[in-house]
């Protein structure tokens, strides 16, 4: 097991190094460099070309591109990921501000998808063929065409605007007096992310069930004279599983990258909504950053689903 | 089934075929499945009223979707205006026919390049393997960690906004997942006896994997196609909703959804966003019926 983990991380390490070096170049070739950004615009005809070189000097700038990379790479590492163009923020106390939103929201569609998406499809493998089963195919299907944000606007209407039952949007108010009075805040957000997911998780752990269900070890199973609860549930869906780990796995990119425009409808401050406003506002640095970062969560959450797997699995580590 | 039934059956079967009355099978026996597969054909037919009412858009409106008409602000439908018309008067029928070209041009054509490219690398490069091929992988697994909507937005911001950047942005985004598939099907196809046979006679290398063995791997790139073609009309749609996507001056079915972002708009103009949402979610759900009954159709390992 532990060979596989370091097997995995091998890969997992120069990845990253290439994608941050990518970064750091697309932050190099994005107008602008420090020191144009530390001038105030209305002295900028006071300086000379020598004092630029000066500053640039001073801070390392004219160094050549490996070096600075070096030296950024350090400071990442350490923590420190630069400032933001706008109002010059760390970047790093942006992202810490934000994420704890995310992860909430994230979490949420994450537990809720799972949970409603494996019930379904384990129900629609048992019923396979009938009523039940086609109507749950097709509600699937439209759970992955109606676009998001669309499905979103509707609840937002129906639910927050004329019913009135739940807020129109943002997380903490200043209104609120303990953490858990913005439950109804995360609600509607929560729910239509998790329903491209839930659809998604449906549709594999159906055929996943289907597939262990037609095994010779259900036979065996139902011959020892097993109740079907059991041989379904404990034979049955443990081996479907492996798959539906995997899946969850896959779908975590579309979670992230859902959450971004779900963040932007509901006016959830989250990483996804800080996002949206760094491109709108060519705010070079926060918007590699903020990717850097999620390249980063990709790649931590695909190795924790491979070791996952692994674990549910001896084949995969044996392998 | 009793055998003097069975005998009868086939009694009758042999007198239709002496009749002529049974086609002998011709055409593709995939196509014959997906034919026969409903929920496909239902995608099929919406596919083809919205793609077609889109293409004959000038026939179907006599308004012009860029047409500012500031006497008829927010009109609610009428007949004159099936769908109203938006804050500066513009009818929203004409803007969602017209949209349509430009939302499934980008959908599909993105997702047509895409394959080009990926399966394009993937077939040569999987089935040359050695250095070529692990190159590629690697290319394609730095595209891949992204996070999808996060690579698009990172492309816009970096190269800005126009409909050919949009394009551009998708392919890079999505040539990774065709390259995937085509060179694992390469590499099992790769083995097989006539491939051997055809090396043998010394046919070149370009030969055999875009002439021969391709078209076996052809099956399932079509379901990808048919996947992607939705997921960037989704995307297509969010971008811009955002206002990220397609210039706004250009009318795109997520363009026209964009005027959703404001709270009033949602309240009171229903016929400014709704229309075009179900519009989108109706074209991205015949596509993805379409696509699942190639699925069905053309991988046999697949029943249920």
């Amino acid at each position: 097991m532990l060979t596989f983990i370091l097997r995995r991380l091998l890969i997992t390490i120069p990845m990253l190094l290439v994608i941050s070096f990518l970064i750091y170049l697309g932050l190099e070739l994005t107008p602008g460099d420090a020191v144009s950004y530390m001038i105030n615009p209305e002295l900028a005809n006071q300086i000379t070309a020598e004092q630029l070189d000066q500053m640039r000097e001073a801070l390392g700038l004219n160094k050549s591109f490996l070096e600075r990379y070096s030296i950024w790479l350090f400071h990442v590492l350490q923590g420190d990921f630069g400032h933001s163009l706008s109002g010059g923020v760390a970047i790093s106390t942006i992202v810490l501000d934000r994420l704890p939103a995310t992860l909430e929201l994230s979490i949420f569609a994450l537990l809720f998808s799972t949970l409603i998406g494996c019930f379904f499809g384990t129900i629609s493998a048992l019923r396979r063929g009938s009523a039940t089963d086609s109507t749950l195919t097709v509600v699937g299907m439209l759970g992955v065409s109606i676009p998001e944000f669309f499905f979103g606007l509707v609840a937002l209407l129906v639910f927050a605007l004329n019913l009135g039952w739940l807020p129109v949007g943002g997380r903490l108010l200043p209104e609120y007096d303990s953490y858990w009075d913005h439950l109804p805040n995360i609600i509607l957000p929560g729910v239509v992310l998790s329903l491209m997911m839930t659809a998604g998780v449906m549709r594999y752990s159906r055929s996943a069930m289907l597939d262990s269900l037609s095994r010779e070890f259900i036979r065996t199973a139902r011959s020892k004279g097993l109740p079907e609860w059991r041989i379904n549930l404990i034979h049955g869906f443990r081996v479907a599983l492996t798959p539906v780990v995997v899946l969850i796995g896959f779908r975590l990119p579309t979670l992230i990258g859902g959450s971004v425009i779900i963040e932007t409808v509901f006016q959830w401050p989250g990483v996804g909504n800080e996002f949206i406003l760094a491109v709108r506002g060519s705010d070079y640095p926060l918007v590699m950053m903020i990717a850097l970062f999620s390249v980063f969560a990709m790649l931590m959450a695909s190795l924790i689903v491979d070791i996952l797997t692994a674990l549910i699995d001896p084949r995969v580590r044996l392998g | 089934m009793s055998s003097s039934a069975l005998n009868k059956k086939f009694d009758r079967i042999r007198a239709q075929e002496e009749a002529g009355l049974l086609k002998t099978s011709t055409g593709n026996r995939a196509l014959r499945k997906m034919m026969s597969n409903r929920l496909a054909m239902v995608g099929l037919i919406i596919f083809s009223i919205i793609l077609l009412s889109s293409i004959f858009a000038p026939l179907l409106t006599s308004h012009d979707p860029q047409k500012i008409d500031l006497r008829s602000m927010l009109n609610s439908p009428s007949w004159d205006h099936i769908f109203g018309t938006d804050r500066t008067g513009r009818d929203v029928f004409a803007r969602i026919l017209y949209g349509g070209r430009v939302s499934i041009l980008v959908g599909l054509g993105s997702a047509l390049l895409s394959a080009v490219i990926g399966v394009g690398i993937g077939c040569y490069t999987g089935y040359r393997g050695g250095w070529i091929d692990v190159v590629a992988l690697r290319v394609s697994e730095i595209f891949m960690s992204f996070p999808q909507i996060i690579l698009v937005l990172l492309l816009v911001s970096i190269v800005g906004q126009s409909l050919i950047n949009l394009i551009i942005i998708f392919v890079l985004s999505g040539w990774g997942s065709m390259y995937r598939l085509s060179r694992a099907r390469m590499l099992s196809l790769r083995e097989e006896e006539y491939v051997q046979a055809l090396q043998s006679f010394g046919v070149s290398t370009v030969k055999i994997c875009y002439k021969h063995i391709l078209p076996n791997a052809l099956g399932p790139i079509m379901v990808n196609v048919t996947l992607t073609t939705a997921m960037f009309i989704l995307a297509e749609a969010g971008l811009s909703f955002l206002g990220l996507g397609v210039p706004l001056s250009i009318p795109t079915w997520g363009n026209i959804l964009n005027v959703a972002q404001d709270l009033r708009v949602l309240q009171n103009n229903w016929w400014m966003w709704l229309p075009v949402g179900l519009v989108i979610s109706l074209f991205v759900l015949s596509v993805n019926f379409i696509g699942d009954g190639l699925r069905d159709s053309t991988d046999s390992t697949l029943q249920g």
